[in-house]
């Protein structure tokens, strides 16, 4: 059972990882929690959805159109909200209750536009092969899951590290008003920032929706809870972090169940987040993230 | 008089619900007037509610004890997590009263022996009268309204303003925030305990996230600058539902409406003192 | 406004409010379900079976020429708005007896109320314990798990040569975990042993730890109390694991939704139900062709059982002796309820008294087995 369990938390872990990659970075660079980061993760699983069964769409097409769509309401999000309240250099908290407001309403709208009942991908958009190592069972769809999570991941790394517009992120996570000043047009890297995070949650989404079959209005909900503690884990604004907290976050609930009992899961996610914020709320990862204004 | 019993039998319940969200969002204006976005106040009303509905109704207490330990019970628990948690600035605090709000529900859940589980807790006898709720809101912002003039509000509000001045000024910024986390924990004791004696029954989900969201959205709508911001944001969000009957459907998105656009256009809220007695040309306020 | 323009405005509308109510014949009943929120799916389901029942007796003829006229609200499927809504109801609109809510949970909130007001409150979709526990007045027609799923598991011992099982449960909600509780007891008394009990919570998207868990321990059959939202994500895990033993469901998983979710691992599902939508009976068959016409989709056991619980409400109406005082009729109508038989969607069914307090329902499960993307009734 163990080897299984390893792989099941394997791919929880990366489940969580691709959450958060999205939801870290709008933090890092815009320095906002952006609690509608499930709005639009839910967003892109419904995009997907329309697209394979109402337009007949693969699943790379409809990937790409859930990529899309949750960026654009990621960047008209920062647009119409975000922006005003920077300009009123509104107390980092005010964001935060905004992006709820932002969140109520967009699952709302759904739940409105497509009824609160669950759906699912048609079965045919992707393999569902099962394959067997030994004792361990593994499907087509988690591994394509491990290998998306670290591949975004790394591309994320060295678009960061290697690009000009990778740098000027990186100069602006670290302070906007220093970018300002060399020169870099701050609006438009955080709407670049809003759109690529959004959009990687959007593309989380239809990842999740295949994995747990599962499409409903309120789906970004417990996934939101659960990023939290991904990003605090993994030091808040992270990139690696994100990974590595939720990779962690995935062996620590699945070994919980497997070891202690089931009804400790949820347990062990937040009581490990009430730690980490107690002890070193920088993270366990994280390398003591400042952002200087 | 026939005409006034049967509004207070069709809309009683509305009123004291009004009253008792009032308690509610100025229990978080406490937290916010001292600088802090505190997200526990629901999970503290859910403390209040089990702690006071499990003595009077498994263990057939009277109504004062039950009322008691919903209000020390919480205020307790504040204490104990208060201390080391507050010591966390701005989002981090946020985050950590959320994920307290979290191990809240699910030790509610695990508890089953005490607070019955998922299942909840049934037959609350309904003890809350109509001046229950008129006395304690009352006399909270009595209470609060001399709070705020004594050396103890303005400290707050120094706070508020400006944290590293406050201290540099001798302030005692951990005892003062403790004292507001611990005091707005007591109050959202008091109103769940107050709730759960009218509705019969409490459930552990329904002190969670959500709630908490409710709770803002009163406290925010209403403003936070003075005392009766809250008292407004609740009302109006508690009977709009009622107003609005034919828009059932639209209900939660309007509140998130109404979160969104308040934060952007109406920052204080509705209720400004400060702002409408210069409006009316008189002496700049106190 | 000058006094005489006041004084014509409020008579006109005085009079405009009287012609509204100038039928004063028609019985007025009160349905009060989640059409919003969370449980919505359940509550418009559930109005919609009504409604169609409501609507077949007065083109049939109404109750003694009398029509029954539906005062429908929306109890958000939170106990706070269902105490207001029933408080309206009560004192406001004056109904005869409401059907609803929605879920269990409000139903402990508003049943003291319909109680103390001496109005019979009549739920269909309640199948938690305790519910009529309140009094005579609290009537259901929803079957109680703890009648139907020791039924489920002993067809399915049976069938499937079952010797000892796993259990699997959602923990924080309250319908799986009741349903959780009479399984419990149920597998207590037929003297079936447990290898392990796990928990979900709502909202979770895997399940394989608690999986893989259970296919370690080698039961013979997985016990599962679930909601669709979860049940067919663990069903398809399931497959995915290589775990082929069969689930035993509570009623969440009676559905014809776990076709679509789970496609292929839907297959080898026990159910027990009060209703089924492959029992052929005339009035069952009649029933379904009605709703899924009139709806555009297939009913389900709330609708089911909410047409059922109006048809049987409207025999004690024809007994009731109509006086017009509203405190009157209604206690009327609570005496001559207990005693209706009906024959409907869900089969024979009568009332079973708890106690001395309300009234239960008292009918036979059907129990079936997904086979091929149906149900298949299974004896």
């Amino acid at each position: 059972m163990l080897e299984q369990q390893l792989v099941n938390g394997l791919s929880l872990g990366c489940v969580y990882a691709l959450f958060a990659l999205g939801f870290t970075l709008v933090f890092g660079v815009l320095g906002v929690v952006n609690l509608s980061h499930g709005a639009v993760f839910m967003v892109g699983a419904y995009a997907a959805e329309r697209a394979t069964a109402g337009l007949g769409w693969g699943i790379g097409g409809a990937i790409l159109f859930a990529l899309v769509f949750s960026g654009v309401i990621g960047v008209l999000i920062d647009v119409l909200v975000l922006r005003r309240l920077r300009a009123r250099q509104a107390p980092h908290l005010i964001p935060m209750v905004a992006t709820i407001g932002v969140a109520i309403v967009l699952n709302s709208a759904a739940q409105g536009i497509f009824g609160a009942e669950n759906r699912r991908l048609p079965e045919e958009v992707i393999s569902h092969t099962v394959y067997t190592f030994g004792n361990v069972q593994v499907t087509a769809l988690e591994l394509g899951i491990m290998l998306a999570s670290a591949l975004l991941m790394v591309a994320l790394l060295m678009a960061l590290r290697g690009t000009q517009i990778g740098r000027g992120l990186r100069a602006v996570a670290e302070s906007p008003r220093a970018a300002y000043l060399v020169g870099i047009d701050v609006e438009k890297m955080f709407y670049l920032t809003s759109f690529i995070a959004a959009g990687l949650g959007g593309v989380a989404g239809v990842l999740i929706a295949l994995y747990s079959n599962a499409v409903f209005p309120l789906m970004g909900q417990s996934m939101l809870h659960k990023g939290i503690a991904v990003i605090i884990l993994g030091g808040m604004g992270d990139i690696r972090g994100a990974m590595l907290g939720g990779l962690f976050l995935g062996f620590a609930e699945v070994l919980a169940v497997a070891y202690i009992g089931s009804t400790s899961r949820d347990a062990v996610a937040f009581g490990l987040l009430f730690l980490v914020l107690l002890m070193r709320p920088t993270g366990l990862f994280g390398r003591g993230f400042e952002r200087k204004v | 008089m026939e005409s006034f019993e049967t509004f207070w039998a069709i809309h009683g319940s509305l009123v004291l619900t009004a009253g008792i969200n009032s308690l509610l969002a100025i229990s978080i204006w406490l937290t916010l007037a001292c600088g802090m976005l505190a997200m526990a106040n629901a999970a503290f009303m859910g403390i209040g509610a089990y702690a006071s509905a499990i003595l009077t109704t498994t263990y057939g207490l009277p109504y004062p004890v039950g009322l008691a330990a919903g209000v020390l019970v919480p205020a307790a628990v504040a204490f104990a997590m208060g201390k080391p948690t507050l010591r966390l600035s701005g989002v981090y605090l946020a985050m950590a009263t959320l994920a307290f709000g979290e191990v809240v529900r699910i030790t509610a859940i695990n508890a089953e022996g005490l607070t019955g589980g998922a299942l909840g807790l049934n037959g609350i006898p309904p003890y809350t009268q109509w001046w229950h709720v008129v006395l304690a809101l009352v006399a909270t912002l009595i209470g609060l309204h001399l709070l705020r003039r004594s050396k103890t509000g303005r400290a707050f509000e120094a706070i508020k303003e400006d944290e590293v001045a406050a201290s540099q000024m001798g302030i005692d910024i951990a005892g003062h925030k403790l004292a507001a986390f611990v005091l707005g924990g007591a109050l959202a004791g008091l109103a769940g305990s107050l709730s759960a004696h009218m509705t019969f029954f409490i459930g552990p989900n329904e002190f969670g996230f959500d709630r908490g969201v409710e709770i803002l959205t009163m406290a925010i709508l209403g403003g936070v600058e003075g005392l009766l911001g809250p008292v407004i944001g609740a009302v109006l969000l508690t009977l709009l539902p009622e107003l609005l009957r034919g828009l059932n459907e639209y209900r939660l998105i309007v509140n998130g409406f109404i979160l969104v656009l308040v934060v952007l256009f109406l920052p204080g809220g509705i209720w400004r003192p400060r702002a409408m007695k210069s409006l009316f040309g008189g002496r700049a306020a106190a | 406004m000058n006094q005489t323009r006041l004084s014509v405005c409020i008579g006109a509308s005085l009079l405009a409010l009287s012609a509204s109510s100038a039928h004063s014949a028609d019985i007025a009943v009160g349905v009060a379900q989640a059409l919003s929120g969370g449980a919505a799916q359940y509550g418009a389901a559930i109005r919609n079976g009504v409604q169609l029942a409501a609507d077949e007796i007065n083109a049939a003829g109404g109750i003694n020429g009398d029509k029954i006229r539906l005062v429908v609200e929306d109890e958000q499927g939170k106990k706070e708005e269902a105490i207001n809504v029933y408080k309206k109801l009560i004192f406001q609109d004056k109904v005869l007896m409401v059907l609803g809510p929605t879920l269990s949970n409000s139903a402990a909130a508003v049943n003291p109320i319909a109680q103390g007001s001496k109005m019979v409150n009549f739920g269909t979709s309640h199948t938690a314990d305790g519910i009529t526990a309140v009094g005579e007045y609290i009537f259901r027609n929803a079957m109680m798990e703890a009648d139907v799923l020791p039924e489920t598991i002993r067809v399915a011992v049976r069938k499937a040569s079952i010797k000892k099982v796993a259990v699997l449960y959602g923990h924080d909600d309250v319908f799986t975990k009741s349903g959780y509780d009479n399984f419990k007891k149920a597998l207590e008394d037929q003297k079936i042993p447990v290898v392990t009990t796990e928990t979900f919570a709502k909202g979770d998207v895997d399940f394989k730890a608690q999986l893989t868990k259970i296919k370690s321990l080698n039961p013979d059959a997985i016990v599962l109390s679930a909601l669709i939202a979860e049940g067919a994500p663990i069903l398809v895990q399931a497959r995915q694991l290589g775990i082929n033993v069969p689930f035993i469901g509570g009623n969440g998983m009676n559905s014809t939704k776990v076709f679509e979710l789970a496609k292929g691992a839907s297959e080898n599902l026990f159910i027990g139900s009060p209703w089924s939508s492959s029992n052929a009976t005339p009035v069952n068959t009649k029933f379904i062709k009605a709703y899924t016409e009139r709806f555009k989709v297939a009913p389900d056991q709330f609708a089911a059982q909410s047409y059922d619980a109006m048809y049987i409400a409207a025999q004690a109406f024809k007994e009731v002796k109509f006086t017009g005082n509203i405190a009157t009729d209604r206690s009327a109508l609570a005496a001559k309820l207990p005693s209706v038989k009906w024959e409907g969607a869900t089969g024979p069914f009568e009332f079973r008294r708890f106690k001395d307090k309300g009234y239960d329902a008292q009918q036979t499960p059907i129990v079936s087995v997904t086979k091929g993307r149906a149900f298949v009734i299974e004896k």
